[in-house]
């Protein structure tokens, strides 16, 4: 058999190959990607981790096929002579047509990232005290405070109230301020789609906007130390209405602590080693 | 097929290896170690623009904490000069002038100890300790291998000064055969002609300690100057 | 040379004068009045001792095996040599010995000792996840066990490949007799077995809590176990560049007579990439080491930000160093798949210099990539495009890499052997490796991956899955070379099919647990994800257990079998399969000249090098 007729052979069940994959990857399992559409951080992600999986489809059949086919097709017989194949060096157009679209590729999917990243206001993840992209309007800031081993939260527009529990009015968008007092943890809301680190000293802000209502798992994903596997938590994303009484009611459990607690800020440190000069 | 080796043959095939490759080596080796340590300085390069930018806490550089700058200029000054005389040593070598190959490396020696010296001095007198900020953390971790830097290279300095002096007057061939070997075994050379590499070591070692001294400088310029 | 006679530096002395040295250093350590340094009182912990014990101890060790010798000697001013004991016994594989293949063998069989005890581990990791509560392990040990895993892993197998096989082979494929600088590569040989003594001793010291990433601020709070890690480490790192340095030194100044670049075996510009990112990213990692062993000690504030540091520098320098890092671990992997491809597919290499392009492209690139590893961390969110751009842009060279060995086995005759069946697996492996890079590298995703068994995944399957098994190919093919004994066919089939098939069990899984949110190093995991992860443990299991079929061949056929291999059981038109096996200790009688084509598969050329004359000395 000439090597076009491989070259066919292979460049056919590729094609094959992809009409039965791509789609697969789009509507059976697109809708079911991680982590979810609760929230349009999470859409953001499913939306782009389904179209990455897509671009990549026809590369990774066409390498698979590729591969079984050679290793079928090319296989010397065991007990046959020793022989050498064709002393083929290279191919010009072959090398050129597999950079033009592997390139191509790369830069689609880096231009396609950068403005989902943009587009979602950061798609959940943790974006520093400077994001760039920022939802306009109302935000319901909520900060998250790390330490070893459990999160906290404060909600600076209800006095500053610290809760160990964390609520979220649907339909809100909410800014996320994560700070950490001790060790670096990571404040990772599954199925909200939010991940950012708490670093001391450092206030990183994350944006996201839950459009359903449930309970979500909180996880630290920054290894902080002998606990680190049981700083976790459930979250709740509940009714506006149900949040103003969970909230109030919060205000008035912990009212008599409150003053013990610190100023609400963006970060907090201990008092400053007085170590200097 | 032609057979490329035997078991039998004997041993002494690798021996008396022409100096010219060890040259080379010595060459390109200073070149890479050179890279390598620019690279190792960088991370405290780096640490220095961070750690400023950032100026956490306020505590980058606080009040009092003051480096002396003259004591600072001469330990550069010293490394500098050291670089410069051994530059000039390594010219006078391979124009074959072994005399004053030898007082300008003596004279470069003397240099570096003294910046060592005086390195240490500094640290004795300096008014702010490691735990004063980020700048004087910087500047302790910095000044510190710097020094482990210099003190290393001293010694291969050393090690060239002291295979000229002790074979001084004998020409390329003045050692006793297998002397050099690191195998108690052997009687023949690795090497043949080994004195004869004190002269690619020479250039090799002016080529490192150059770009050491100008690590030196950079450093000087940025804890000092900046 | 009569006192070297007499007291005979080797194994022996070095591990007494080692311990000697340990102990030296420990008592001065506490010379230190405790009572007079804060530090002391307040933690309880002497650091200092321990870090200057660590240091007296690997000079005593290198003292005792005889690396102190020469630079006396130099000291004294006596001439240049090259050679240690390079021609007596077996006892040469116990101590310091200048030969090259020497050291390629001690590498091959430390680095496999550390490499099991780091698997051990993992198969300890895994028994505890078996379940999602807390069963095996407290917590501190399951967090020692996970950072010890990671860490031996990393600290070894950065030299896995270059250390047992350029060693071995790289003067052999340029036409050479030694290295450049011989006993700089024994130095680095026994740096890392010192240092893997080191890691070990951390489980005196009560282990480390920081994973193998060592990130602060959590470095300056561990106990004295973490300064194990810090100075097997620091060790590692001076291990890589010293390494590096040889290897490039030596592909320079000693190639043969008509060896030009472009007619260098792809296995020698894979190690010569490697190198590159071995010089010039390990002396980072020293430096921020050395930093971290500071804030400990001296109690500067590079990492603590309530004295003037911050943990982003930590993070930012340490993967400076770490991403390089990866690719030192990716790119002898990808030179030993493209030199066994053509020699199972009997044609030459396709794609050379766009394979070349490939490697270099990769070593380049890997130095502006590290801050896809902070996408999260809060950094300066107008940095983040560039970083998704330029890691994204790595996966080019990497195809180059894929379309290089592809072409190569177009039309070809290929014969499955267990080295062809390990070098499949691998483009198969680093395939999944890669793809899953390409979500990590693209921020949204990566907002649910990072941190997650997904990125864990990636690693494996690039670094287990193209590695280890790069590696294995590199053993079923060389070692008969190495020791002039075949390893049975057969039972290196049944290692690799077991090997594979549970590794991508294992694995494959795991990509998927990932991405449903399960966190990295915690020993807890939420309960629906308890089916999953039994059947991953069960295959880590049979994973562990290929390893010790593996061994078993290895040792029965090297010890007991002992069937000869020939000079050329592959028939590779190569030059080192040119030469006896085990290759002599003076490599060639006569440095031979190079043909133009390092693949003359398919032409009449047949063997490209042959010396210029019959051999000049006659034979003993």
């Amino acid at each position: 058999m000439s090597l076009t007729s491989h070259g066919g052979r292979i460049g056919a069940l590729t094609v094959i190959g992809t009409a039965i994959v791509l789609p697969l990857v789009i509507f059976v399992l697109g809708p079911n990607m991680p982590p979810g559409d609760w929230t349009n951080a999470g859409k953001s992600q499913v939306f782009d981790n389904t179209v990455l999986l897509a671009v990549m489809t026809p590369f990774t059949v066409f390498i698979l096929v590729y591969i079984g086919y050679a290793v079928t097709m090319f296989r010397a017989k065991p007990d046959e002579e020793l022989r050498d194949g064709p002393p083929i060096r290279g191919h010009f157009v072959s090398q050129v047509v597999w950079l033009v679209t592997t390139t191509a590729a790369v830069l689609f999917l880096a231009i396609f990232g950068s403005a989902e990243l943009f587009a979602s206001n950061g798609s959940g993840g943790g974006s520093g005290p400077n994001p760039i992209a920022t939802p306009g309007g109302n935000v319901l800031p909520v900060q998250v405070i790390g330490q070893q081993w459990e999160f906290t939260y404060r909600y600076p527009t209800y006095g500053g109230v610290e809760t160990a529990e964390l609520m979220l009015p649907v339909n809100t968008e909410i800014e996320f301020h994560v700070t950490s007092l001790d060790a670096i943890h990571s404040f990772w809301a599954y199925q909200l789609g939010v991940k950012a680190d708490a670093n001391p000293g450092v206030d990183n802000i994350a944006f996201v906007k839950p459009t359903k209502v449930g309970a979500f798992q909180v996880r630290c994903a920054e290894l902080c130390g002998i606990w680190h596997g049981y700083m976790f938590d459930t979250g709740h994303v509940v009714q506006s209405s149900q949040f103003a009484s969970w909230i109030k009611q919060q205000r008035q459990a912990f009212s008599a602590v409150q003053r013990y607690l610190p100023k609400y800020a963006t970060t907090y440190s201990p008092d400053p080693v007085a170590r200097a000069g | 097929m032609t057979e490329l080796a035997q078991h039998s043959t004997d041993y002494s095939v690798v021996e008396a290896e022409p100096p010219e490759i060890m040259g080379r080596n010595l060459r390109v080796g200073a070149h890479l170690w050179a890279s390598a340590t620019v690279f190792f300085f960088f991370a405290f390069l780096f640490a220095y623009f961070y750690l400023r930018s950032v100026n956490q806490q306020g505590l980058w550089h606080p009040h009092g904490v003051k480096a002396p700058v003259a004591l600072g200029t001469l330990i550069a000054a010293s490394v500098a000069a050291s670089a410069l005389l051994t530059l000039f040593a390594a010219r006078r070598l391979r124009a074959g002038d072994q005399g004053a190959w030898r007082a300008a490396g003596l004279g470069a020696f003397a240099l570096g100890l003294l910046a060592v010296c005086l390195q240490v001095v500094q640290w004795w007198t300096i008014g702010f300790g490691p735990t004063d900020g980020g700048y004087a953390s910087v500047f302790w971790g910095w000044t510190a291998l710097f020094l482990l830097f210099l003190v290393c290279t001293l010694y291969w300095l050393e090690t060239l000064l002291a295979t000229s002096f002790r074979y001084r007057g004998q020409g390329a061939s003045g050692h006793a055969p297998g002397e050099a070997s690191g195998d108690p075994d052997r009687t023949g050379d690795d090497i043949a002609r080994p004195i004869s590499l004190v002269g690619p070591g020479v250039d090799a070692f002016a080529f490192y300690w150059s770009v050491l001294a100008g690590i030196g400088v950079v450093t000087w310029f940025i804890l000092y100057i900046l | 040379m009569k006192l070297r006679r007499l007291i005979g530096f080797n194994l022996l002395t070095a591990v007494i004068l080692g311990v000697v040295g340990f102990y030296v250093g420990w008592w001065l350590g506490h010379l230190f009045d405790a009572a007079s340094i804060d530090y002391f009182e307040d933690t309880g912990q002497n650091d200092i001792a321990l870090f200057i014990a660590y240091f007296t101890g690997v000079v005593g060790f290198l003292v005792g095996l005889g690396f102190a010798n020469y630079p006396v000697q130099r000291m004294l001013g006596k001439p240049s040599s090259l050679r240690e004991k390079e021609t007596r016994g077996a006892g040469r594989y116990f101590g310091l010995c200048t030969d090259h293949k020497v050291v390629g063998i001690q590498y091959l069989i430390g680095i496999g000792a550390f490499i099991f005890i780091g698997g051990l581990n993992a198969m300890l990791i895994r028994f505890e996840l078996l379940t999602p509560t807390q069963h095996g392990w407290n917590a501190n040990n399951y967090l020692t066990l996970v950072g010890l895993h990671g860490t031996m892993m990393m600290g070894m197998m950065t030299s896995g490949i270059i250390g047992p096989f350029a060693n071995y082979l790289l003067p052999v494929m340029i036409g050479a007799r030694r290295m450049a600088f011989p006993r700089i590569e024994a130095l680095t040989f026994w740096l890392l077995m010192a240092a893997g003594v080191v890691l070990m001793t951390t489980i005196a010291f009560g282990g480390f809590p920081t994973g193998w990433t060592g990130y602060a601020p959590l470095n300056d709070q561990a106990n004295m176990g973490m300064d194990a890690y810090i100075a097997f480490f620091a060790l590692v790192g001076l291990s890589m560049s010293l390494l590096g340095l040889n290897m490039i030194a030596t592909v320079i100044t000693m190639r043969a007579p008509g060896l030009s670049w472009g007619r260098l075996p792809i296995f020698v510009w894979g190690v010569v990439s490697t190198s590159v990112l071995m010089l010039l990213a390990a002396p980072v990692l020293i430096s921020v080491l050395l930093m971290v062993m500071l804030d400990r000690t001296a109690q500067t504030g590079f990492f603590n930000q309530a004295a003037g540091g911050s943990p982003y520098l930590y993070e930012n320098l340490f993967w400076v160093f770490g991403h390089p890092e990866v690719y030192v671990l990716a790119l002898p992997g990808m030179g030993i798949l493209l030199e066994i491809l053509p020699v199972f597919s009997r044609k030459p290499l396709w794609g050379y210099k766009l394979a070349v392009t490939g490697m270099l492209g990769i070593a380049l690139l890997s130095f502006l990539v590290w801050q896809h590893h902070l996408f999260v961390s809060g950094i300066n969110a107008d940095l983040r495009p560039f970083y998704m751009l330029s890691t994204e842009l790595i996966s080019l060279p990497t195809g180059f890499i894929f379309v290089a060995a592809l072409g190569t086995l177009w039309a070809g005759r290929i014969r499955l052997t267990v080295p062809m069946l390990f070098s499949l697996a691998w483009l198969f492996n680093f395939l999944v490796g890669g793809l899953s890079g390409v979500f990590l590298s693209d921020v949204p995703s990566d907002v649910t991956t990072h941190g997650s068994f997904f990125s864990m995944a990636h690693f494996h399957y690039t670094i287990m899955g193209g590695l280890l098994f790069a590696f294995f190919a590199g053993i079923y093919f060389w070692v008969p070379k190495m020791t002039g004994f075949q390893l049975n066919e057969r039972w290196g089939k049944v290692h690799f099919w077991i090997m594979f098939v549970s590794f991508n069990s294992t694995f494959g899984p795991l990509l998927v647990i990932g991405f449903l949110g399960m966190p990295r190093r915690a020993v807890t995991y939420a309960g629906y994800l308890q089916g999953a992860n039994t059947w991953v443990s069960v295959s880590a299991f049979v994973l562990g257990a290929s390893m010790l079929i593996f061994l078993a061949n290895f040792v029965y056929s090297l010890v007991f079998a002992r069937v000869p291999a020939g000079s050329n059981p592959w028939a590779s038109k190569s030059i080192e399969w040119q030469l006896p096996s085990p290759i002599p200790v003076h490599n060639f009688d006569r440095i031979p000249t190079f043909g133009d084509d390092p693949y003359p598969y398919g032409t009449d050329a047949g063997v490209a090098h042959r010396p210029a004359v019959a051999p000049a000395r006659p034979t003993a």
